[in-house]
């Protein structure tokens, strides 16, 4: 359903151009802007168990992906988090028939694991044992929907730029941005890695399957990672990141105490949100001192640490609509409006088709619309270099 | 009350870990237990089934089943029929429904609850059990897969929320209310295949508890009509009375209370009503044209996206 071409990087016309329609210039869209688009996506698939739904968005991530990913080395990731997420899927199907819930007569029979006593005082958890086509399709979509959630995470980072990420977050998390931008792009290096390996393998006519392969690939892989990554920090170190600055050992106190106070408010506010029996003001009161106490903190930290931009993000037209698509679609699924909120939940007990809910079947396709809205991105940097050579310079 | 904190919460955690019932393995076709009508329930034979709809303005339903049982099994049986979560599985019971009462519709609604995550402490279906002769409600300690009721005893469903403590969400039922009163089977006509199996000797250990002070006549006679109301306490105040709870008519009669029960049940007693075994509610299957409009417009998509990625590639 969800097709992702190969990434074989076509030679095209040089140089920006307009794209088809003659219109818009091909530019990156706003990392912020992407990730508020997935982070949205996300939580409206948070909703809704209804597999029609989940394979709904499936197909939408894999539309705008294919429509907007660049040829960075982080864009070709996506394939990757598919993998993940059908692990996922199979990990839950495996747990549901291993530690068996029962059977009914009202149940499709499928078969039967063979089933192991428990004593009496582990009388909780059973082991084996006749396994249901509702118990399996039930564990299927509540899978799917933990895989779709992963999956909008990686359209995310397929999407938009680690590393233009890092700039938009407070001069406070410096150092703390250093980290994330760092294990962000490890993955997708691995990747890139194997890839170069295995190629340089195949061109010298080496095994490229098998154990002793596995060997002759893991070595230089984890070499070439590490050195990368030594590169980078570098490379990063050179440009000042990391540094304590001219803060002074009260201030650097006092925006570490403010960030502790405000994250163990945000944690008890969650606690409290989540608990209905705990205390009133343990929920909306101290989630939000807790963010106040953060957003302090973050601003008395930021003071020391100033930044110039060389090639500013800009937030245009286009940032502002595909961050509305996404935030507007988990609005509609959140509200209600128009459709029954059953239908977001189907039971498979007893067993029957879900139906397609208008409305948020419509908020999905809405958040699909950020493969036009977006505009097309550059073409890779120089299509005159053949295309082996051009995935080694991006 | 022997009901403490630990095993409290543990019960509720077991229940909504994955539970099976050993007893069926490899076939579909449930061991033995088989619904009755409540003549069949007596003090030492069958358990007793009650679930309290009352927090939707419902009556108390009781019905009856055959013993060896679960207390899954019991709920899911002559017209009883229950759904689990999504995230735990049938076996934590989310809704319960009974086809005799709103045509089968399942309560909590969908729009209540969800039924995807496990349901908070505050509003869910609780689990209580008395066992022959004891007058006092015990938590259970066991998901409705694994425990299996005494003959005689009396199994109940309540809604609503419990604390740690066990001082809040106790039900306001007895179950002196509920149980059977009789010491033969009645009525329902020809007994169940495997009566003679429900209704043998007890263990020579247990104790059934002492016999039934005031054993209600009406229970040899009246035949077993879906919905039998069983007076047990001053709901209104239409035609008080003072005749004790064994009026055979099968219309609402309503009697100050019998029991010699907590000032809670006259507080706000329930209505008691015999629910008895009946078909299973109709189920739709629904239609796959959804599915197959999804199918196409996931198709329809993908293409799409292909098509124009592959345009812009080749300009």
């Amino acid at each position: 359903m969800v097709r992702i071409p190969e990434t074989a990087a076509r030679p095209s016309a040089p140089g920006p151009a307009p794209d088809a329609g003659g219109r818009r210039l091909p530019r990156t869209l706003h990392p912020v802007a992407w990730w508020i688009w997935a982070l949205a996506l996300a939580t409206a698939v948070s909703r809704t168990n209804n597999p029609l739904l989940l394979f709904l968005v499936l197909a939408v991530l894999g539309h705008v992906i294919t429509m907007r990913r660049t040829e960075a080395p982080w864009a070709r990731g996506f394939k990757y988090y598919l993998y993940l997420a059908l692990t996922v899927v199979a990990i839950r199907v495996v747990f549901r028939a291993v530690f068996a819930t029962g059977i009914t007569p009202h149940d499709h029979f499928l078969f039967s694991l063979p089933h192991l006593p428990t004593p009496d005082w582990y009388a909780g958890i059973q082991l084996g044992g006749p396994v249901s086509l509702e118990a399996l399709l039930s564990a299927a979509t509540d899978g799917l929907r933990l895989a779709c959630m992963l999956c909008c995470i990686g359209a995310a980072n397929t999407l938009a730029n680690p590393k233009r990420a890092l700039r938009v977050l407070p001069g406070a998390l410096y150092e703390l941005g250093v980290a994330v931008t760092v294990s962000l792009s490890v993955a997708p290096q691995l990747v890139q890695s194997v890839q170069r390996v295995h190629r340089a393998r195949r061109l010298r006519a080496g095994r490229s399957k098998g154990l002793r392969a596995l060997r002759g690939i893991i070595v230089p892989v984890l070499e070439d990672a590490l050195e990368r990554s030594l590169r980078l920090a570098a490379a990063m170190d050179s440009r000042g990141y990391g540094r304590a600055g001219t803060a002074t050992r009260r201030s650097r106190r006092a925006t570490g105490a403010l960030m502790l106070l405000g994250m163990c408010g945000l944690c008890a506010g969650a606690y409290g949100l989540l608990d209905a029996t705990a205390p009133v003001l343990l929920g909306f009161p101290a989630l939000g001192a807790g963010g106040v106490l953060c957003v302090a903190g973050l601003r008395l930290g930021g003071r020391r640490v100033t930044r110039t931009a060389y090639r500013p993000d800009p937030w245009r037209a286009a940032e502002w609509a595909v961050a509305g698509c996404g935030v507007l679609s988990a609005v509609l699924l959140f509200s209600n409006a128009g459709f029954n909120a059953a239908e977001l939940n189907p039971s498979v007990y007893p067993l029957g088709w879900p139906t397609l809910p208008l409305v948020p079947a419509a908020a999905i396709l809405l958040a699909g619309a950020a493969g036009f809205l977006a505009p097309p991105p550059s073409p890779p940097a120089r299509p005159a270099v053949p295309a082996q050579r051009a995935e080694e310079l991006t | 009350m022997t009901a403490r904190p630990g095993p409290r919460a543990l019960a509720r955690t077991t229940a909504a870990l994955g539970l099976t019932v050993a007893a069926f393995a490899g076939t579909t076709a449930p061991a033995g237990a088989a619904p009755q009508p409540m003549g069949r329930c007596t003090t030492s034979s069958g358990a007793v089934l009650a679930v309290d709809f009352s927090h939707w303005g419902g009556p108390v339903y009781r019905s009856c089943g055959t013993t060896p049982t679960t207390g899954y099994e019991l709920l899911n049986q002559g017209g009883w029929r229950t759904t689990g979560t999504g995230h735990d599985g049938p076996a934590f019971i989310c809704r319960i429904g009974y086809s005799g009462h709103q045509g089968g519709k399942q309560y909590p609604t969908p729009q209540q609850d969800d039924c995807v995550l496990t349901p908070p402490a505050s509003a869910y279906w609780s689990y209580w059990h008395a066992d022959p002769g004891q007058d006092t409600w015990t938590y259970s300690q066991l998901g409705a897969m694994l425990y299996k009721p005494k003959p005689g005893s009396v199994d109940l469903w309540i809604f609503g929320g419990t604390n740690i403590e066990g001082t809040q969400g106790r039900p306001t039922v007895t179950p002196d209310q509920l149980r059977a009163k009789n010491t033969k089977p009645t009525g329902g006509g020809k007994p169940a295949p495997r009566d003679t199996r429900t209704a043998a000797p007890l263990p020579p250990n247990v104790d059934t508890g002492p016999a039934p002070e005031d054993p209600p006549p009406s229970d040899r006679t009246a035949p077993p009509t879906p919905s039998r109301p069983v007076p047990v306490s001053p709901t209104t105040s239409k035609s008080p009375s003072p005749t004790p709870s064994k009026s055979a008519v099968p219309t609402p009669s309503v009697t100050p209370s019998t029991t010699t029960g907590s000032p809670t049940v006259a507080a706000s007693g329930p209505r008691v009503v015999d629910a008895a075994p009946a078909a299973d509610a109709a189920h739709d299957t629904g239609s796959w044209v959804p599915a197959v409009v999804t199918g196409a417009l996931g198709l329809l998509i993908g293409a799409a996206a292909v098509l124009a990625a592959r345009r812009r590639r080749t300009e």
